[in-house]
């Protein structure tokens, strides 16, 4: 699936931040990598290791002080359409009913309202909320607004998505149904997948490839050789627990 | 062991289908709560009409009349008041001279308002503006009615624009310190979320900023009316060639309880009625709150 040409790199990055007692905390440091077409790569740590100020950096949203973001060649300035972003916090706008939130990005583009209206319904299909689509978002559970974010940042249709523990805040069952709706939208439109994650089990789950990030540097970069779509008793072959039982110890669980 | 599959995403309806309001207990609940609502709203009335009663049985009528006294007084005079036309007010009632009222009142909440939304939001975005506007608003806004009506007055002469002037001028500074805390109180996520998707700052102020905002605007512009109404009322008393407060003054000078009463009951029903107009309007534009 991937090919030789990184689609997104990572140069020497480093990111710190000033405390309000005047101390600096080093978020990233020296952080390279390179990522290439049509991988899902799961970004695995612990609160407070830098996982997600990597992931704002790549989307635009944080500048680096060190460093370089280099996104299909070009360097990274800010956010761009080729970057969806899909947030932990519910990001959905509550003004807008589910469909015209699907739609928003193909808006802010100009696409006529017609081609809008059959993408956005096209992509409710896709995440299961076709009877929704006229709905406001405060009618809607945490993990149906969840999906409308996906729907709408495939609508827009990024090359790389963005991801930041997207699936955190929902329980068990629907974070796992969530997990099933991402990866077939992964598998069938290819797209580049750059998933952070502090849920090992959920790194397994989904990547094809997982980089411990541990206090700001990579401790780890990993291809997951398992096949996909993966049940759970794909994940508990003798390679899988053995990278399992890597990624635990990197996190420091074992 | 081979577990069973994660369930696929179905299509599930979470919203309650429109049944016979009567049948769903859900409608029925909310439709109970109304009413016991509704019935606060009647007792209330009742109590203060009832108060009134009771302290106008009690004192002479030239200190107080009756609410009934007051609707007889009203209804005698709402088309025309021959009283009125010997303060120079001409062939007038009490219904001509509040749609002066109400026409400086809405058209003083509508510049003003408008110019205090913009302003709001802008400086609630911009740092710069933020800066030359928040001193600006706080020293106007400390400018006591009792200094500015006069003052208006004096600058512009017995004409409508000076009492318009007046409300605008306090609606927008209201409506500025509204407008600022509305911007400030939308969660940065959904503007960090537009910018994902290419939305620049128009995009933002319009997609973003302005709906956002809508519910505690509206908020603000309820209580910015409410405020409008008394200054208005004042500003007439002082000077104005027509209006409510040029009604009051006049059955000040005639000694007139009853018309005096008549006068606060008409501007207080219209301050309601305007009131209740605003939140259906702003039920229908901030239906998703």
């Amino acid at each position: 699936m991937a090919s030789h040409k990184p689609i997104l790199a990572v140069r020497d990055l480093g990111v710190s931040f000033v405390r309000a007692d005047g101390t600096h905390v080093v978020a990233l440091n020296s952080v390279s990598l390179e990522v290439f077409p049509g991988e899902f790569v799961c970004i695995l740590g612990r609160s407070g290791h830098g996982k997600t100020t990597l992931l704002n950096v790549v989307a635009g949203l944080l500048g680096a002080q060190r460093g370089e973001v280099r996104v299909m060649e070009g360097p990274v300035t800010g956010p761009g359409i080729d970057r969806g972003v899909i947030f932990q916090q519910d990001a959905v706008f509550p003004w807008m009913r589910v469909e015209d939130n699907v739609a928003f990005g193909l808006r802010v583009r100009n696409v006529s309202k017609r081609e809008r209206l059959r993408i956005s319904r096209e992509h409710l299909a896709l995440v299961g909320l076709s009877s929704v689509a006229r709905a406001w978002p405060r009618e809607l559970s945490g993990g149906m607004r969840a999906r409308v974010a996906i729907a709408a940042v495939f609508a827009n249709d990024p090359p790389i998505l963005l991801a930041d523990e997207p699936f955190g805040a929902l329980d068990y069952v629907t974070r796992r149904q969530l997990q099933a709706v991402l990866r077939d939208l992964w598998q069938r439109t290819g797209k580049t997948v750059l998933f952070v994650t502090h849920d090992v089990d959920e790194a397994m789950m989904l990547g094809t490839r997982v980089i411990v990030v541990k206090n700001g540097g990579i401790a780890e970069d990993r291809a997951i050789d398992l096949p996909m779509p993966r049940s759970d008793d794909d994940v508990a072959t003798p390679e899988g627990l053995a990278l399992k039982h890597l990624l635990l110890h990197h996190i420091g669980l074992e | 062991m081979k577990f069973p599959p994660i369930a696929r995403p179905s299509d599930p309806t979470p919203l309650r289908p429109r049944l016979d309001a009567r049948k769903d207990p859900g409608n029925r609940r909310v439709l109970r709560q109304r009413l016991i609502s509704a019935s606060y709203t009647v007792a209330g009335i009742a109590l203060f009409f009832g108060v009134w009663w009771a302290a106008a049985s009690q004192l002479p009528r030239s200190r107080l009349v009756t609410p009934l006294e007051a609707g007889y007084d009203i209804w005698t005079n709402f088309l025309y008041s021959p009283r009125l036309s010997v303060f120079g007010l001409g062939k007038v009632g009490y219904g001509s001279l509040l749609l002066y009222t109400v026409g400086n009142v809405l058209t003083g909440l509508v510049i003003g308002g408008a110019i205090g939304i913009l302003i709001g939001i802008a400086s609630a975005r911009l740092r710069l503006l933020r800066v030359f506007v928040d001193p600006v608003v706080l020293v106007l806004g400390t400018v006591p009615v009792l200094v500015a009506a006069p003052l208006f007055l004096l600058w512009f002469g017995v004409v409508p624009f000076t009492q318009v002037l007046l409300v605008a001028f306090y609606s927008a500074t209201m409506m500025v310190l509204f407008s600022q805390r509305a911007a400030e109180n939308i969660d940065p996520v959904y503007e960090r979320w537009a910018m994902t998707f290419g939305a620049g700052l128009d995009v933002r102020i319009r997609h973003i900023l302005i709906p956002g905002t809508v519910p505690e605007i509206v908020g603000g512009l309820r209580i910015t009316l409410a405020s409008a109404w008394g200054l208005e009322v004042f500003a007439e008393i002082l000077g104005a060639p027509s209006g409510m407060g040029q009604a009051i003054k006049a059955l000040t000078n005639l000694n007139n309880v009853s018309g005096l009463l008549a006068c606060v009951v008409i501007v207080a029903v219209t301050a309601i009625v305007t009131d209740i107009l605003l939140l259906a309007l702003a039920r229908r534009v901030a239906a998703w709150a």
